[in-house]
């Protein structure tokens, strides 16, 4: 009998001690709970209905009918017609990484290590342009880059030019402007990521007789990677959604796939199409962030 | 009118609440907006510095003597008439409503008239639902009107209480948007047309094929509007702008893409590419000149030659209406010669009404971008709500055109 009883109790043992833990777990669940009850209502749940939407068809009045759900809008999604925008969506994002990262890591690097006790002012300086509305300062390229703007006065007056150059309407334009929108989003996690890179890692590196160069190349560039692909992504997935940019800059060979489907949804009356011209690449900009991220961190990051 | 500003940042702060609008800019609307400018100030509180926002008096002063409409209450009133209701809700533009028109309604029929206002036609859509709301009378763009008849939103007129409507003139008896005025009664109506600044053309166009010639390369603009664009393009080539024929879209398409190369922008803000001195000629919405006349007084309007795209508002009441007596009463008022000048006199646009142009100012009726000749007027065409099958053979062309 009690050769019985002490099995029996063997398990009650770490049952009373498992107890508290399962409550512990449940406890920090509920820290979770917002941020998940968020993601189910302002993202799961409008993309399942984007998807539901894209499924249907419209009626002859332009409202959305789900009486038949078919794959049609996908077939027509892929018209020849929307490459062109497509490629210009993908050349722009891809301009404005590049530019983005160029321009955001030395700034990155020089607050981290040379920005001393003035570093907090010079990230909120880095930020400072979100206080103003995006199409205000967006707007403010064309009166810089317009015909009779800023930047073509002063080319005239310094005699560099005698007409104005055209700058507005065109991918210079565009790309400036996306530039300088998306580069603070660039900056910021290179920030964090060179920031918490340890000075001397770099020093160690110095006295094994790497040169300076050597030393940024196999120390600080591998170890900043997970802010740099950060920083990509959070520029290039943006920017190629982008729609008020190329509109309010660009000119008649700017359009983007962004473009393309809000005349489907405005101008077209045609949701459904719109929505899986959408579909189509939200899951082309998922598909390649993931093969992104997955590439860099077998190659770069090593594992984990 | 012609206070002294920094003309820059004022375009700033009217070009972002364009935007943010998003629709066509009226005369209308725009009086609505630099109200705004204010609000965007905030915003930007360096551009603002530089700004004196007290420089926004919009568009024309209408000092144009408004016929007095008081005297519309003259006009007999037919015995048979039912009684209206206590009571008229309106939902209107901004300015698009003759204070004196009102005040006549109401001491004529003992009706309290409430105005609501909207600032972009989205908006007055949402507030209109599927039965009008609470709303008895609103001004419906005519393009929509089918799509408001099909799902029952706009109510069927009562021709008896309509004594006035053979005010009209007769190339508005029978529109395509509504045929037979069953429906709606149009109210005002307004062209597209081509605009430039003369200090940079300086010969005179006539045709719109002034928006193809290549001296003024990467300074002309095009509407970012599928429709206007290939309305004017079809009517070049001497097509209807409403055509259902692929082929004729295929050539008006030909057309468009030779035009391409030579555009600068594909955009609905005009008054801002215009004014920054980018864009020396374009299509451009015939309001929309009274507010590029601000920063360039001698801007030059005209309707093509071969003829134009004109537009024009209804005025219409909802299967909802609380009070649909009162409702096509007040329809009837609008019709009255009188009264519909009082309109014109204030907004600056044609009404339909042929009986009212012996009261409207004569600065309106000699003004040929407003009141055009009878030559002209014949030759403009209104754009028609299209079947979505043919919708999507406009558009495909278009998305082709601009991809």
């Amino acid at each position: 009998m009690g050769a019985a009883v002490q099995p029996a109790d063997a398990p009650a043992a770490p049952a009373s001690i498992t107890a508290p833990g399962r409550l512990a777990r449940l406890r920090a669940a509920t820290l979770v709970l917002p941020g998940v009850a968020w993601l189910l209502l302002f993202f799961v749940l409008p993309l399942a209905l984007i998807f539901v939407v894209s499924l249907g068809s419209r009626d002859s009045l332009g409202r959305i009918s789900l009486d038949v759900l078919s794959l049609d809008n996908y077939a027509r999604a892929f018209d020849p017609v929307f490459l062109p925008t497509f490629l210009n969506s993908l050349k722009y994002a891809g301009v404005t990484t590049v530019l983005s990262l160029a321009i955001g890591y030395p700034i990155a690097y020089w607050i981290s290590r040379y920005g001393g006790r003035h570093k907090v002012l010079l990230i909120i300086l880095v930020m400072l342009p979100f206080w103003t509305s995006y199409l205000i300062r967006t707007y403010s390229w064309i009166i810089l880059l317009r015909d009779n703007g800023v930047v073509n006065s002063v080319l005239q007056a310094v005699g560099l030019t005698s007409e104005p150059i055209i700058l507005m309407n065109t991918d210079i334009s565009v790309i400036l402007g996306m530039t300088y929108g998306f580069l603070p989003f660039a900056i910021l996690p290179l920030f964090v990521s060179i920031d918490r890179l340890d000075p001397d890692l770099i020093s160690a590196g110095r006295d094994l007789y790497a040169s300076g160069r050597g030393a940024f190349l196999h120390i600080t560039l591998p170890l900043t990677m997970p802010g740099i692909v950060a920083a990509a992504l959070l520029t290039f997935i943006p920017a190629l959604g982008d729609f008020v940019t190329p509109d309010l800059l660009g000119g008649p060979q700017t359009t983007t796939i962004a473009k393309n489907i809000q005349e489907l949804f405005l101008a077209g009356r045609d949701w459904p199409y719109g929505a899986a011209l959408g579909f189509v690449l939200m899951i082309v900009t998922l598909s390649g962030t993931l093969v992104a991220l997955r590439t860099l961190r077998r190659e770069v990051i090593g594992g984990d | 009118m012609n206070d002294r500003h920094d003309g820059s940042s004022i375009d700033l702060e009217k070009a972002l609440v364009r935007y943010m609008v998003e629709r066509r800019v009226t005369r209308r609307e725009l009086l609505e907006r630099i109200g705004a400018v204010g609000a965007t100030a905030a915003l930007a509180p360096i551009i603002a510095a530089c700004t004196s926002s007290g420089g926004a008096s919009a568009a024309p002063s209408s000092a144009a003597p408004s016929a007095s409409a008081s005297t519309a209450a003259a006009s007999p009133s037919p015995t048979a008439q039912p009684s209206p209701e206590a009571e008229l809700n309106i939902l209107n533009w901004t300015d698009y409503l003759a204070d004196d028109v009102i005040k006549s309604f109401e001491g004529e029929h003992n009706v309290k008239v409430t105005q609501s206002f909207f600032s972009n036609t989205d908006e007055m859509y949402a507030k209109l639902g599927e039965d009008g709301g609470d709303y008895d009378i609103s001004f419906p763009i005519s393009v929509d009107v089918p799509n408001m008849i099909e799902r029952g939103v706009i109510a069927k007129l009562d021709k008896s209480l309509l004594t006035n409507i053979g005010n009209l003139g007769q190339e508005w008896a029978d529109p395509g948007y509504d045929p037979g005025n069953e429906y709606t009664v149009p109210y005002m109506w307004w062209t597209t047309g081509v605009g430039y600044d003369p200090a940079r053309i300086k010969e005179e166009p006539t045709s719109s094929k002034a928006l193809w010639d290549a001296r003024w390369k990467q300074h002309i603009s095009m509407l970012d509007d599928w429709q206007e664009v290939f309305g004017l393009t079809l009517i070049q080539q001497g097509l209807s702008a409403n055509t259902t024929n692929t082929a004729d879209l295929d050539k008006a398409l030909a057309l468009l893409e030779q035009q391409k190369p030579l555009v600068r922008t594909y955009s609905t803000d005009t008054i801002g590419t215009m004014t920054s001195g980018d864009v020396w000629i374009g299509h451009i919405w015939g309001a929309d000149r009274f507010a590029i006349q601000e920063s360039i007084p001698a801007f030059a309007y005209y309707i093509p030659e071969e003829g134009g795209v004109k537009g024009s508002d209804t005025v219409a009441t909802f299967t909802g209406s609380p009070h649909p007596i009162a409702a096509q009463l007040f329809i009837n008022h609008l019709l009255d010669a009188h009264n519909s000048a009082a309109n014109t006199n204030l907004i600056y646009y044609m009404g339909p009404n042929a009986a009212a142009k012996e009261f409207i100012d004569p600065a309106i009726l000699e003004d040929p971008t407003i009141n055009p000749d009878q030559e002209i007027v014949d030759k403009l065409e209104e754009l028609l709500s299209l079947d979505q099958s043919v919708r999507d053979e406009y558009l495909s062309r278009w998305q082709q055109l601009r991809g």
